[in-house]
């Protein structure tokens, strides 16, 4: 073994570098994202009771998207990582002549955390002391709210918050 | 498995040419039985340098800059006692991930020579272990927040303020190095060397509600976050500075 026979194993080490490629890093899909608030539509003379509201949907304001499961009794909602409040519309008799739509504000705190490189971040939140603001005060339907569980994180199945109807 | 896989290659590679050249010599008949065999004088020499590949990438790269000081002082025939200090600052964006690692490392350890040199050359194939610490910090800058559903809007523009990021300092790890190495004579007393490591991580103090994805020294960690691998390519300069029997 000669110089020039070790300097070529020298440039052949150093290729392998320059061209060694690394594995893609990806985010399985069992990893749970950031959870969702969960709601509980509450009777207001029995807050031990869901309840129903008639002809019942709801809107968020600021997004095209549909919430994926039809409101009933109880149903989740995503969210904001951009800001510490969503606005929805809660809609009572739907379509009909004495349609009524409260708008609320829910209010909360968000903290992040570390999953891995390949997913980020997950978020959990804390839902402020006073969670539940009616932008539209007058004629409501809503009657009031019950915080359930002011700790909102992955790998639970309860409600956050009831709204006393 | 794959930076496994491509480190065993190289190391029975190392191994057949070691063997190659053994077989070769045994075909030399041995000429004289010498009955007193006299021991050949083992020049001390300390060789120190620079890795090259670090300083030219801290020259090319806006999000490097780094330096290796090297050295190893011979100590028998074929063993070499060998030590790396190193300082790193690196940003990088690994996946969801954009973060800023600086800090320092130690690595010392022995080479072991396994190249048998002609009268008058000194040439080296080495393999070698050694034991590493850094002392660094980790920076998140941004990240993003896992969200397949994007029921909002802007969902996946990255967090670069407040909430997780931010700095997370006096972290350290520990890990051993596997080390394959040639070193090529140049000049009389210049040495341009080449090695490659595979780092197995022993230790190392997890940064609050974040990773050492990257550490001084030891690189990105891969493979079930245990293992990792480097290289340098140093130029080198040899001090002799007298013998030992």
């Amino acid at each position: 073994m000669n110089k020039p026979y070790f300097k070529k194993f020298l440039y052949l080490g150093a290729l392998f570098f320059l061209f060694s490629c690394e594995r893609d890093d990806i985010c399985i899909e069992t990893i749970t994202e950031s959870p969702d608030l969960v709601l509980l539509m509450l009777d207001k003379d029995n807050t031990e009771q869901t309840r129903t509201p008639a002809g019942f949907s709801i809107r968020a304001l600021g997004t095209e998207k549909v919430l994926a499961t039809q409101p009933s009794d109880s149903f989740a909602l995503p969210l904001k990582i951009q800001e510490n409040f969503i606005q929805l519309e809660f809609i009572l008799n739907q379509g009909s002549e004495n349609e009524n739509i409260d708008t609320l504000q829910i209010n909360y705190q968000r903290f992040d955390k570390f999953i891995n490189a390949a997913c980020g971040y997950r978020s959990n939140y804390i839902l402020e002391s006073q969670p539940i603001l009616i932008l539209n005060p007058g004629d409501n339907w809503i009657k009031g709210f019950t915080i359930l569980k002011d700790t909102i994180t992955e790998n639970e199945n309860r409600a956050h918050l009831g709204i006393l109807h | 498995m794959k930076t496994v896989r491509i480190w065993v290659f190289f190391i029975s590679l190392l191994g057949g040419l070691h063997w190659g050249l053994g077989q070769q010599e045994e075909v030399l008949p041995s000429i004289v039985a010498d009955s007193l065999e006299v021991k050949e004088k083992i020049p001390l020499t300390l060789r120190f340098g620079a890795d090259l590949s670090r300083i030219i990438r801290s020259q090319t790269s806006d999000d490097f800059n780094g330096f290796e000081a090297v050295a190893d002082l011979r100590v028998g025939e074929k063993f070499f006692l060998a030590l790396e200090l190193g300082n790193v600052e690196t940003t990088q964006q690994v996946e969801q991930v954009n973060f800023t690692t600086e800090g320092t490392y130690l690595k010392v350890g022995f080479d072991y020579n396994m190249y048998e040199n002609w009268e008058g050359m000194d040439n080296h194939v080495t393999v070698g272990l050694r034991f590493a610490s850094s002392s660094h910090s980790q920076f998140l800058n941004n990240y993003t927040v896992l969200d397949r559903t994007r029921f909002w809007p802007s969902s996946d523009i990255p967090i670069s303020t407040g909430y997780a990021t931010g700095e997370r300092p006096d972290l350290n790890a520990q890990w051993f190095e596997v080390v394959v190495g040639f070193k090529v004579q140049l000049l009389k007393n210049i040495y341009m060397g080449l090695s490659l490591r595979l780092n197995r991580l022993l230790n190392d103090k997890l940064p609050e509600n974040f990773d050492n994805i990257y550490i001084p020294g030891f690189n990105k960690k891969t493979e079930d976050n245990i293992f990792g691998a480097g290289f340098n390519y140093t130029l080198t300069y040899s001090l002799p500075f007298g013998s030992k029997k």
